[in-house]
């Protein structure tokens, strides 16, 4: 700004003043082209990213023509596919929606729980075999799991949770078969134990003076100290938990027992004569993962980092 | 001579663990109580996997009877096996994927690194495809892949030939699939590489722009140099998911058409879960385990030893 904005008798004057302001324009113009052009390539990137949801959204509103067509607006407009969807003819939809909200909170709960106890004497304490511990799981990490998926399965039947007796119990089974495989992270346990080493000894060691209980002081000075790494912790498990399919589908014999997004699998394969009707069920399983990853960005963001610098 | 006590850092105070924190029996109690419920867990999904997977790859299994040591009977029926090698070979294939995908990652990153105004947008839009699940997205994309859906118009707008659904396709499907890995990953690697670009003290790159390097010779040898260990660890992860990839295969090909996508996890998927071979299965598993392992040692050497920079 300064520069042309100098009086035009004084830019005639000074060849210097005018070369100046030449370049800076000149600069100013090729950092608008610039910036121009970045827009242009993020937009086509977004483009790439988001229509496929889009495309998918628009689609699941409309009641009949050419499916699988390209658009831009959707042609015409219902609520039948979601009515479908809601009334649950073809899957239990709500059952669905209560067995992913349980599993998650069954889930989410107890590894940020687990997480959270585990981390505060690797980082706090002092014990025999502490180091021992710590790298044991440090080389679970660095091992590939690939026969996880088999032994687990195993495993799962062997501890009976597939057992039949009687339908309450054997739901609760059936929950805790799903989500137990996943409630140790490791990840978790890495962002906590980093977390809490950076609350000062001092505190710590004033609580104990004064005589707390290591319960007491791991609930009253270390959770609160912690709480932006458990947040993100425990965003990262909601969408894990959320997402989470495969494993329940291989091992879930009854299809009322399943999460949404594996029950839309379900129907996707069975019911493939009404395509609309399972996007609006993708519609619907996307949905809560979008709140939630809006709502707390920040924390998820900084967990994921936080994951791989751990 | 006086000894000087210093007060001790906090790696010290760490390895002390307080001083309040005697190690006593009862401390150590307190310590492993605290771990206590997360560690059987780990032991039972993680560490047991590990072991017994092992042991079964040497065993004839299928749950009903126990298992029965068979030697080396599972590689060698494994490698009689022509679908394990078009496994194997699909999954070498897949990691085409990671060098696309770190180098666009990594120019995204640049790019939504600019100080515009709304880029808070673009980088959350990039990210949306990652919070979804495989599921979901599998899904999505199996619709856009139709017969005259919004690929194959993309497709045919470009010139090239658009016959049916490319996923129905031996030549085109593994290909097909490697672009929704490709599509959903972006966002990841580049949330790691923006958190790689941020550690990258700006002051050496506006010290090398001052002696009148250009922007490209920023690039290769101040920023690209500083990437290099987020280079690493994310080339790292994409290769090692890249031999394991299933999800995406499970969702939209199932190892289809005509075994064009049978990747190796899902050979031993289908040994386990179809067929009910446990040992033979638990087999494949290990060997994928030991090639991810080994080209997750070139990959290190490679992005160390290798010149990223030059």
């Amino acid at each position: 700004m300064p520069e042309s904005a100098l009086p035009a008798s004084l830019l005639q004057a000074d060849p210097h003043a005018r070369l100046a302001a030449q370049l800076k324009a000149q600069r100013r113009r090729r950092e608008r082209w610039r910036n121009a052009l970045a827009y242009a390539v993020l937009v086509v990137i977004a483009l790439i990213m988001l229509y496929p949801f889009y495309w998918t959204f628009i689609t699941s509103f409309e009641p009949t023509g050419n499916i699988y067509e390209a658009k831009l607006w959707p042609e015409g407009f219902t609520l039948r596919n979601y009515t479908e969807m809601f009334q649950g003819t073809t899957v239990p939809f709500w059952r669905l929606v209560l067995n992913s909200v349980v599993i998650c909170v069954l889930g989410v709960t107890l590894s940020t729980t687990l997480a959270t106890l585990a981390a505060y004497p690797l980082a706090k304490m002092r014990f025999p075999g502490r180091d021992l511990v710590f790298y044991a799981i440090l080389v679970l990490m660095v091992l590939p799991n690939e026969a996880g998926l088999i032994v687990n399965f195993i495993t799962t039947i062997k501890l009976g949770l597939l057992q039949q007796t009687n339908p309450v119990a054997d739901t609760v089974r059936q929950y805790l078969a799903v989500v137990l495989p996943g409630a140790a992270s490791i990840v978790g346990l890495f962002l906590l134990r980093q977390a809490y080493l950076n609350v000062p000894l001092e505190l710590i060691e004033a609580a104990r003076i004064d005589g707390a209980r290591e319960l007491t002081i791991w609930r009253r000075v270390m959770l609160p100290l912690a709480m932006p790494t458990i947040a993100a912790f425990a965003i990262l498990e909601f969408v894990a938990y959320w997402n989470s399919f495969l494993w329940a589908r291989i091992m879930l014999p009854d299809k009322n027992m399943l999460p949404l997004s594996a029950g839309l699998l379900e129907l996707s394969g069975t019911f493939s004569t009404n395509s609309r009707a399972v996007m609006a069920g993708a519609v619907i399983t996307v949905l809560p993962i979008l709140v939630v990853f809006l709502l707390g960005q920040r924390y998820f963001m900084k967990g994921l980092e936080g994951a791989v610098k751990g | 001579m006086t000894t000087i006590r210093r007060r001790p850092s906090r790696r010290e105070q760490h390895r002390l663990g307080g001083t309040g924190a005697r190690v006593t029996a009862r401390n150590t109690l307190v310590a492993y109580a605290f771990m206590l419920p997360f560690l059987i867990l780990l032991v039972l999904y993680h560490t047991w996997p590990v072991l017994f997977g092992t042991y079964l790859a040497f065993t004839k299994y299928n749950i009903i009877q126990p298992p029965q040591w068979v030697g080396l009977d599972n590689f060698r029926e494994l490698f009689a096996d022509e679908q394990f090698w078009a496994g194997l070979r699909n999954s070498l294939k897949y990691i085409l994927v990671v060098p696309v995908i770190q180098v666009i990652a990594i120019l995204v990153a640049l790019l939504v690194n600019r100080p515009l105004k709304g880029i808070g947008f673009f980088r959350t839009a990039y990210y949306v495809p990652v919070v979804t699940s495989f599921a979901v997205v599998g899904l999505i994309w199996n619709w856009m892949y139709q017969q005259g859906g919004p690929v194959n118009t993309v497709l045919g707008a470009l010139g090239l030939p658009r016959d049916g659904s490319l996923l129905n396709n031996p030549a085109t499907a593994l290909y097909a699939v490697m672009f929704v890995t490709l599509w959903k990953g972006i966002g990841y690697y580049m949330v790691l590489y923006l958190a790689g670009l941020q550690s990258i003290s700006p002051e050496l790159e506006e010290a090398a722009t001052i002696d009148g390097a250009s922007r490209a010779q920023v690039f290769w040898h101040i920023t690209l140099p500083g990437l290099r260990p987020t280079i690493l660890v994310c080339s790292l992860l994409s290769t090692i998911s890249a031999i394991k990839v299933f999800e995406e295969i499970y969702v939209m090909t199932q190892g289809g058409p005509a075994g064009s996508t049978y990747s190796a996890l899902f050979y031993t998927y289908s040994r386990a879960f179809l067929d009910y071979k446990y040992g033979l299965a638990a087999a494949g598993g290990i060997i994928i385990a030991v090639i991810s392992v080994l080209f997750g040692l070139i990959n290190f050497r490679l992005t160390r030893g290798g010149r990223v920079d030059a």
